[in-house]
């Protein structure tokens, strides 16, 4: 048993915009006389878009009616339709995602982009996204080493690092092909932290400067060796710190990234070389693929080829956002699908004690109080420590007291579990709560603290059900 | 700057252990003047050893100084049989063969011992037979193990609700320990699961020597659409606990063997008997709709 | 033709050619299940007496399933060389048991006899053999065939290795081939009994096999253990590399219908073989049998296991296989009782298969409903050596976590060669030694460490 499910994903970036369709294939790999075990067995991208730049009606404003335009012709030439989607992504990333309108942005897009696109962005989505896009996750998995991913683009470098297939960590820098822009042979645009890199190096740039090739590739060479701090191949200066986006943080040094793969727009001058005029994109791009080229710290590390470059992001946000979760789980038909639900994350400590689950879920459900009272919230904990019958039962006693306000409430309770015993809690829950009360309960899914989840439609025979983890929407 | 890796660590380590021993032995061979007089002292000292049974095969590697440890160790993540056990000459290494050994006991046991009695009236199941008078029958006489003693069937007329939507029961199969290690949980998850769809089930009892096939008796005795048997699957070696459920819309005795439905593998580390039980109430649910089981049945 | 005789002043008169068939075989709870067992060891022994005395002419004659009911009877009956047939004919049973064990007789005189032969002629002869002569007697036939390389040559010994996973994943495939390999295992075949027989697992399993043994230069075979259609399919619609078809095969027209199987299906399987085969050949083919499984589909004919057996081996000889192997303790106690039945119906088995002409292993195995251990299975293993067995299974520890049953484990065929002072097959062998695992037929420190391959 096959079935596809169709994804989309926008990525509106800081310099371009772009748009992929994926057929994600989903199968049951266990046979016929097992307990079903679906998962996601292909990604096929299936259609990738034209790369626009960004429309802005300002240095802070997107142009929302423009990229609208842009998404709207592209379905038609895909021949798509929003219906079409079970899942998918808009993600407004680097610098762009700290324009003023991003969450008008994404309104003007979330009504023609499928019932069940989300929006989301953030520099650690970013990061990973871009680095999945690229093929880091599965070079390290392959080569059983860490890879770092380096997605420079406009104004932001992001960089995760996966170790044997796992992550272990992201970062995000600001240093980009368009923190210095050109125009008519003149310096149009300086980023001040760049300004400032210049500076401490004793190279004075100005807008309006002649925008000179060798002086602005100095630039540049400081800019890689900040490359090369953040993955730990150079001692960090007194201004690397302050280079890390929203103030991040670095990469911890261990483990030590022993593959290195280039994505984003500058990526591809990397593997592809340059354009004949180094300024014909109207900035230093080209200026700075070249320096992390000739960087001597980074050339220590293997470069390996990244599946893709400038459509790295977009790729990641369109194939490696959803997840199915297990294929044994408990919902009300006619609920899903549900979008951006904040996570409420119960401890394996407190897991382990009724009480302290209860008072866990109280205490945290507060935080979740606004003006028309208790926001729609997804219950998330391990399931480790409840497998047997009578524990289950336990449980759901314990859950129903301490979500006694959700399920006062109007909206349905909805439980995230790891373990494989989402079936079994929620008939536990339906009989307890004598089915008055709607309720999801799916399992085989991870979530933290301040992550965001969507559960879509479901599919498979309604056997399981498409789940995209956010994690830190909006980091500022 | 050299780091001082785990391993190296742990080989220091050992080697400051031997040389506190040589230290030792000398001491007291010193004082005892004789190695047989201390083989007389020897004393019965307190302590335990590991549980060879507990040990996980997917952690456990043996073999003495592979050229890529850990990426062989990474894959053999992959695989739950066992490798990565070295060897001596070309023969197993001891631990080995013990944990083997100790895997065989257990499957062993779990098909020649019979179901705890006390387990199952705990369960609050009355007890019937088939026309196997012992296990060695049971073994060796698969078709007297499809049918019902005529006690077993007056009992079961007796005391089973007629006509039931649902009629489940337990049956030891070839390993009765899966029955005490699974039917507690699940056979209230399906209960539970049929309550809370809103249907209605029958007694539950307990098959002694029961093969699937004796399902269809039962169906036809107690007139139940679903009939559903929870039975102890042929141990392997990973476990001996692992339980199948059978179920069969309308069974009757000579039907196909494709009109079963079977959901197997139901474990601790394979499907969580509790999940599993609201799984197969899922399926009984699904079967009702259907009117279908088995093959005839598109899960 | 008799079917009296007195014993001990009693007198035993049989009905039928079958009965004595049945009632003459060692002890086999399988033909207490069929109801056609003797019914007390005296018995047993009348009818050995009656069958000493039937000659191999009316052994051809009654078949165990008419020739016109019967696709494997007319295969099996067609196939005989009746010039060769004629020169046994007249023998009973009690002089070509003798002719066989006889000091004069060859093993190129056997071969030839073998031609004339039917399955009921080498399933009598075998009643009337104890364990050590059915040792005795195979040991002096060697039947070789050609793959990609020779297995059954004199002074080699091989495994096939068997890398069975509960999921069929690739990545856990790979890790027990590895393992297999680095103890000397598996120049018969690398097989997989797969979990999911679509076309589309079989392929991609077979193209991680070719793969590996292309990038590592490993001369052996690779096979996937699905049903010849699918196999074809994947040969055929999907371009999978094989080396060897698969199928299992049972000794009646009946039988092999309830393995979804006829002749023609394995005629057209090896033509494709032959056409499309990553193979050398012109061996291709590989069986796998074991007593008991005709009465499980009510296949038998109210013969006995061991007859219907023999008939499985007159059928694969049409097909000229590299391998045919008896999965002899598979089938459970209902067939087999215990260690005592398996011991025998593995030396039964590989006699047979040798006296018919067709190149013999045995995947010496138990399932934990019977009464038989680890044991058991290394005497079995040990002795089919003796006898001069092509080849056995290797799986890790002997513990096939996927068939859910134990049989020889990696390092047995490893532990027999150094005891028998025997080798693997010469190609592999040298792969061996260039790999490192092992030094003039001894595995070295190295054998053992698949992790050599993650290089």
């Amino acid at each position: 048993m096959k079935e596809t499910i169709l994804s989309v994903g926008i990525d509106i970036g800081t310099s371009t915009t772009q748009l992929i369709f994926s057929r994600l294939t989903i199968e049951n790999l266990a046979s016929s006389y097992m307990v079903p075990r679906i998962r996601i067995v292909d990604k096929e991208v299936t259609y990738r878009s034209e790369i626009y730049f960004t429309p802005l009606l300002s240095q802070t404003e997107i142009d929302a009616e423009k990229v609208k335009g842009i998404i709207e012709r592209e379905y038609r030439k895909a021949g798509m339709k929003p219906e079409d989607l079970q899942t998918g992504a808009v993600i407004i990333t680097g610098e762009t995602a700290r324009k003023q309108n991003a969450n008008s942005v994404l309104a003007s897009l979330s009504s023609m982009a499928g019932d069940f696109v989300v929006a989301t962005a953030g520099p650690d989505l970013e990061s990973v996204l871009s680095a999945k896009g690229a093929g880091a996750d599965r070079i390290s998995e392959e080569k059983r080493i860490a890879v770092a991913n380096i997605d420079i683009g406009g104004g932001t470098s992001n960089i995760a690092l996966f170790q044997k297939g796992s992550l272990k960590g992201t970062s995000c820098l600001d240093i980009g092909g368009r923190l210095i822009k050109v125009e008519h042979g003149r310096i149009s645009y300086i980023y001040p932290k760049i300004q400032k890199l210049a500076e401490r190096h004793g190279i004075r740039i100005a807008v309006g400067d002649r925008a000179d090739e060798s002086t602005l590739y100095r630039v540049c060479e400081h800019m890689a060796d900040q490359l090369a701090m953040a993955v730990h191949v150079m001692e960090p200066d007194e201004l690397h710190e302050g280079l890390y986006t929203n103030d991040g943080r670095p990469l911890t040094a261990e483990p030590k990234a022993a593959g290195l793969t280039y994505s984003g727009g500058v990526a591809s001058c990397y593997y592809n070389g340059e354009p004949g005029n180094v300024f014909e994109y109207g900035d230093v791009g080209v200026l700075l693929a070249r320096a992390v080229k000739n960087n001597a710290a980074l050339k220590t590390i293997t470069t390996y080829p990244a599946a893709e470059t400038i459509r790295a992001t977009v790729v990641g946000a369109g194939t490696h956002t959803t997840n199915v979760s297990g294929s044994t789980i408990s919902y009300t038909s006619g609920k899903l699908p549900i979008k951006n639900i904040p996570v409420l994350k119960i401890s394996e400590e407190e897991e382990q004690e009724p009480a302290m689950f209860r008072d866990a879920i109280r205490r945290k459900l507060k935080l979740y109080e606004g003006e028309n009272g208790l926001e729609q919230v997804a219950i998330v904990f391990s399931g480790k420590y409840h497998t047997t019958f009578a524990q289950l039962q336990e449980l759901s006693r314990t859950i129903a007291e301490g979500a006694d306000e959700v399920i006062a409430g109007p909206h349905p309770l909805i439980l995230v579990i790891e373990n494989d015993i989402a079936k079994a809690l929620g008939n536990a829950l339906n009989v307890l709560l004598m089915r008055k009360k709607d309720i999801i309960c799916i399992d085989g899914i991870f979530a933290n603290d301040g992550d965001y989840i969507d559960i879509g439609e479901p599919v498979a025979q309604g056997r399981v059900v498409p789940v995209v983890t956010k994690t830190l929407i909006f980091n500022t | 700057m050299a780091l001082v890796s785990e391993k190296d660590l742990r080989d220091i380590i050992a080697q400051v252990l031997t040389e506190m021993n040589v230290g030792q032995d000398g001491g007291s061979a010193a004082s005892s003047g004789s190695a047989a007089k201390a083989d007389c002292q020897t004393t019965i000292e307190d302590g335990c050893w590991d549980d060879v049974a507990a040990v996980d095969l997917r952690t456990q590697y043996l073999v003495e100084n592979p050229v890529n440890r850990d990426a062989y160790y990474d894959l053999k993540q992959y695989a739950p049989c066992r490798l990565g056990i070295g060897k001596a000459g070309a023969r197993y290494k001891t631990l080995p063969v013990l944990e083997f050994r100790a895997a065989h006991s257990a499957a062993q046991d779990a098909v020649f011992s019979d179901v705890d009695q006390d387990f199952v009236d705990k369960m609050g199941l009355f007890t019937v037979q088939t026309k196997c008078d012992c296990k060695d029958t049971y073994l060796t006489r698969p078709d007297l193990g499809r049918v019902l003693s005529d006690e077993a069937v007056a009992t079961i007329k007796e005391k089973c609700k007629k006509n039931p939507k649902v009629q489940i029961y337990v049956s030891d199969g070839l390993s009765s320990a899966a029955i005490a290690a699974n039917v507690g949980d699940v056979l209230p998850a399906i209960e539970q699961g049929l309550k809370s769809y809103g249907i209605d089930y029958g007694t539950p009892f307990f098959l002694k020597y029961g093969r699937v096939g004796a399902m269809d008796q039962v169906s036809e005795i107690t007139g139940a659409e679903v009939t559903c048997v929870l039975i102890g699957e042929r141990p392997g070696l990973i476990t001996a606990e692992s339980m199948s459920a059978y179920l069969a819309y309308k069974a009757t005795v000579g039907m196909p063997e494709a009109r079963r439905t079977v959901v197997s593998n139901i474990h601790k580390d394979g499907t969580i008997p509790t999940e599993a039980g609201a799984h197969i109430a899922d399926i009984i649910k699904k079967i009702l709709d259907a009117k279908a089981s088995g093959t005839d049945l598109k899960l | 033709m008799i079917l009296k005789t007195k014993l001990f002043g009693k007198v035993y008169e049989f009905k039928s050619l079958r009965e004595v068939m049945a009632k003459a075989n060692e002890e086999k709870s399988g033909d207490k299940l069929a109801g056609i067992a003797a019914e007390s060891a005296e018995e047993r022994v009348a009818a050995k007496v009656v069958l000493s005395h039937i000659t191999l002419q009316d052994l051809r004659n009654n078949p165990a399933v008419p020739y016109e009911e019967d696709e494997v009877t007319r295969i099996i009956q067609d196939g005989v060389n009746e010039t060769i047939c004629n020169e046994h004919k007249n023998k009973t049973v009690a002089e070509f048991r003798e002719w066989l064990l006889d000091e004069g007789t060859t093993s190129d005189m056997i071969r030839r006899a073998s031609r004339g032969l039917t399955s009921e002629m080498v399933a009598a002869v075998c009643k009337l053999m104890t364990n050590l002569d059915l040792i005795y007697a195979a040991r002096k036939m060697r039947v070789s065939a050609h793959c990609n390389t020779t297995i059954g040559l004199p002074g080699t010994f091989s495994s096939r290795l068997q890398p069975n996973h509960t999921t069929d994943d690739p990545k856990g495939i790979m890790a027990s081939v590895m393992e297999g390999l680095s103890l000397g295992c598996g120049d018969a075949v690398i097989g997989l009994n797969p979990v999911d027989d679509s076309v589309e697992s079989v392929a991609r399993i077979l193209r991680s096999f070719d793969e590996f043994k292309n990038k590592w230069e490993v001369p052996t075979q690779i096979c996937v253990l699905a049903h010849v259609t699918t196999q074809m399919e994947a040969m055929d619609k999907l371009g999978a590399p094989i080396d060897l078809m698969f199928q299992s095969i049972a000794g009646s027209q009946k039988g092999n219908e309830a393995f979804g199987l006829t002749a023609s299906m394995l005629d057209e399987g090896r033509d494709m073989m032959l056409h499309k085969a990553t193979s050398t050949g012109p061996n291709v083919m590989y069986f796998e049998t074991g007593q008991g499984s005709e009465l499980s589909s009510d296949a038998h004919n109210g013969w006995d296991q061991v007859t219907m057996e023999a008939r499985c081996y007159g059928f694969a000889k049409r097909y000229q296989p590299f391998l045919i192997n008896t999965v002899v303790g598979f089938i459970g106690p209902e067939y087999l009782y215990d260690s005592k039945q398996v011991i025998r119906a593995g030396l039964e088995d590989h006699f047979m298969g040798k006296l018919t002409g067709v190149p013999m292993g045995c995947d010496a195995c138990y399932t934990n409903h019977m009464k038989a251990d680890q044991n058991d299975i290394e005497n079995l293993a040990t002795l089919l050596v003796a006898a001069g067995c092509n080849y056995i299974m290797g799986v890790p520890q002997g513990d096939d976590c996927m068939l859910m049953y134990q049989c020889t484990g990696y390092h047995e065929a490893a532990s027999l060669r150094e005891i028998f002072g025997l080798r693997p097959i010469r190609e592999f062998d040298q792969w061996l030694e260039k790999m490192g695992f092992s030094e003039n037929g001894k595995l070295t420190p190295l054998a053992g460490d698949a992790s050599v391959f993650m290089k």
